[in-house]
């Protein structure tokens, strides 16, 4: 069959999402209560968790000095909010394929979005008097949009390139024209499937940019990160990836709150 | 980045910040290839969807910009922006505007030499007196109705008066144009708009797939407006006589109107003359003359004289020209299409009504011309996916048909890559009805196939 996408693609694909380990699930549960101690015992059990947290937390947008490895003490720097992130940010890349076909990343340029979103959402609650488990938990879900995208695309990948020659359609369209489902729909069956707060998937929702939320509060925070998507969507790795225009930016839904970002970020 | 291609327009449609970073990024060296291969008269960097950049950024671009032009005589700058963005740029540069700047794509489309859409009433104003006239002339030689107002008060005026204009410009700069041969088309006839001397530049000004997709769908009468040409060499007069006789293939036409030999050897008039171009002194000499329009073939698009018959390269490649078409239209509808029923016979539509059609020509290795044929409604359906809503706009489903079969002749073209056949494809073209396509194809023998999806019929035909 010549199809790009079908329903059917889609709902085997989020079918085959596997439930969260339960090291990680037993892991987010005991941070969710504070209980940071507990909670680096079990996430020792995990190797690739650890190996990843040591990763991650060694990147130098963290701004550590000396290296850190010990879960407990990675944990403790974090605090609650950022470990449950960050273990968040873990169980999606469990999601993200061996080798990326349709986007030109690897593991390693998939983990350097998800730390750059995840420290720039952290500036941008922190500004906004925030400080909500669920709210810095939920940035994590949105480059799930990205892992959606090429899991499903990436066979099609010539017919795809042949379709926006002509026309300069965005991944999330052409899903919603076809299925009627949106790469952010499916996103939050992610979070559903793992469950994650509902707040979460609001959010996420209301960060593609086409779905306002009607609860104000979930609303601005959509914009935020629409906006902090395309931010980081401008840095020449990920538009060299193919990243910048996968998903459509929506300009006069965040302009209320551009110059604020702006001074936030300090973009001249 | 890839590049989206529409009459004649090449745009590249960056989002997010622009900067001295990453600018550098959206152009791959591939991209910056296809770029300057591409048969475009413009390259525009459409702004609709950056909300900030600097100078830096813009730079980049520029400089990528002037290198493609130097190669394709491509008119380049930037477009879809508001006025504080138009302020920023203007800023910027000061008076090294030497790119032009559109308000909106579909300003830039009025300036393309491929917009068949003439006769446009356009209001233009602009505070710099010489980009005011600038402005006009180009639409003039596009064949447009220009307007200008003298005052940013006598325009604000008129611009009240919305239903008087099909189209308001303002915000909007010409940097180094005109560097196209200007197409516009009136009734059967194509008028080119020539200028100044004449070179050997003139085989990359003029587009020649535009010239040879025209011949192939019937047009017979080819006008030069040489009114502004100063003189020409012996390049151009060699460029000019081998399309004279590619023209006579077809029983085509060409004449020069308004062209002078005070600085032209009038050999050169002999020379053509021979070649077959004919000379007239005024455009109404043949556009009012109907008997004279009639004898020159410009009454009847349908005076084929050459028949060419379908080769055995095309039949063989036939099962390739069959499965770009189905897959393209099983990827835009999601439904599976079946293979009916295969004939060679000249085209026969049963039910002309209702029926809308679209075509594509391919040349090079091998050449010809695929035509789709679809009840409206199948049609509307198979664009939904490009279009997004339901609409009964037919100028906008023609449109969009134009660019299913751009992406059918796209298909075609790699899969007969894999086959190491190269070809190149033309412009779409759209036919309202059933009638206007057969005057083209009328007793051109070719394969018709009959497709179905869904149970729906639609009819697809090769033909040479």
């Amino acid at each position: 069959m010549a199809n790009m996408i079908t329903k059917d693609k889609i709902d085997s694909f989020i079918e085959k999402i596997p439930p969260a380990p339960k090291i990680l699930s037993e892991t987010v549960a005991l941070l969710n209560i504070g209980e940071l101690t507990k909670a680096a015992k079990i996430a020792e059990g995990d190797l690739a968790l650890k190996s990843y947290l040591k990763n991650i937390v060694n990147k130098p947008i963290y701004g550590f000095r000396n290296e850190v490895s010990d879960i407990s003490q990675i944990f403790g720097i974090l605090g609650v909010s950022l470990s449950q992130q960050t273990v968040y940010n873990y169980m999606i890349t469990l999601l993200s394929p061996k080798k990326w076909v349709l986007f030109k990343l690897n593991a390693k340029s998939f983990h350097e979005l998800q730390a750059n979103l995840s420290k720039k959402w952290e500036t941008i609650l922190k500004h906004l008097n925030i400080d909500d488990k669920n709210i810095y938990a939920a940035i994590s879900l949105l480059p799930a949009s990205v892992i959606v995208t090429e899991a499903l695309f990436a066979e099609k990948i010539d017919n795809v390139n042949l379709l926006r020659t002509t026309k300069a359609l965005d991944f999330n369209t052409i899903l919603i024209r076809l299925c009627g489902v949106s790469l952010f729909g499916i996103c939050e069956k992610i979070a559903k499937k793992w469950d994650m707060d509902e707040s979460i998937a609001q959010i996420i929702q209301a960060s593609s940019g086409v779905k306002p939320s009607r609860d104000e509060k979930i609303n601005n925070l959509g914009k935020w990160m629409h906006l902090l998507l395309f931010y980081e969507l401008s840095k020449p790795e990920f538009i060299e990836a193919g990243l910048n225009d996968f998903v459509d930016f929506q300009i006069e839904y965040i302009s209320d709150i551009y110059d604020e970002f702006a001074s936030l970020m300090g973009v001249e | 980045m890839k590049a989206v291609v529409k009459n004649g327009i090449a745009v590249f449609s960056p989002q997010g910040f622009l900067d001295g970073n990453s600018s550098n990024a959206f152009m791959s060296i591939e991209d910056i290839e296809a770029a300057t291969n591409l048969k475009a008269d413009m390259i525009l960097v459409s702004l609709k969807k950056v909300i900030f950049f600097n100078r830096n950024g813009l730079d980049i671009f520029i400089k990528l910009f002037f290198k493609i032009r130097k190669k394709n005589h491509a008119a380049v700058g930037f477009c879809d922006y508001d006025a504080k963005k138009y302020e920023a740029i203007k800023r910027f540069f000061h008076d090294e505007l030497n790119f032009s700047l559109f308000k909106t794509l579909d300003i830039a489309y009025l300036f393309s030499s491929s917009f068949k859409n003439q006769n446009k009433s356009v209001l233009i104003y602009s505070s710099d007196k010489s980009q005011r006239s600038a402005i006009a002339i180009e639409l003039h030689d596009g064949g447009h109705n220009p307007v200008i107002a003298q005052s940013e008060q006598e325009f604000n005026e008129k611009k009240e008066k919305k239903d008087a204009y099909d189209y308001i410009i303002d915000s909007t700069f010409l940097g180094q144009m005109g560097q196209k041969v200007a197409t516009r088309v009136t009734g059967n006839a194509i008028i080119y708009t020539i200028s100044s001397f004449l070179d050997i530049e003139i085989s990359d000004k003029f587009n020649i797939e535009y010239h040879n997709n025209s011949l192939n769908v019937g047009f017979r009468l080819f006008i030069f407006d040489a009114y502004k040409v100063i003189s020409m060499n012996v390049h151009a007069l060699n460029f000019f006589s081998k399309l004279a006789s590619s023209a006579a293939e077809y029983n085509a036409t060409i004449c020069f109107v308004g062209m002078k030999f005070d600085k032209t050897p009038e050999i050169f008039r002999e020379t053509m003359e021979d070649a077959g171009i004919l000379f007239y002194a005024q455009m109404d000499d043949i556009l009012e003359n109907k008997e004279l329009l009639k004898e020159l073939g410009a009454s009847s698009a349908s005076n084929v004289k050459n028949k060419r018959v379908l080769n055995k390269e095309t039949v063989m490649e036939l099962p390739k020209f069959i499965d770009a078409t189905v897959v393209t239209l099983e990827m835009m509808t999601n439904a599976k299409a079946i293979k009916e029923a295969a004939n060679v016979h000249n085209l026969i539509i049963e039910d002309k009504k209702g029926k809308i059609a679209s075509s594509i020509g391919y040349y090079g290795d091998i050449d010809g011309m695929v035509i789709l044929v679809f009840p409206s409604g199948i049609a509307k359906k198979a664009c939904e996916l490009l279009i997004g809503e339901n609409t009964d706009d037919i100028e906008l489903i023609l449109d969009t048909l134009a660019e299913l079969v751009n992406i059918v002749g796209g298909k075609i073209k790699t899969l007969l890559a894999d086959e190491l056949i190269n070809v190149n494809i033309t412009l779409p073209r759209t036919y309202q009805d059933v009638d206007s396509l057969l005057e083209v194809v009328e007793n051109r023998k070719g394969v018709q196939v009959d497709l179905s999806f869904n149970g729906d019929k639609f009819l697809f035909f090769l033909t040479r």
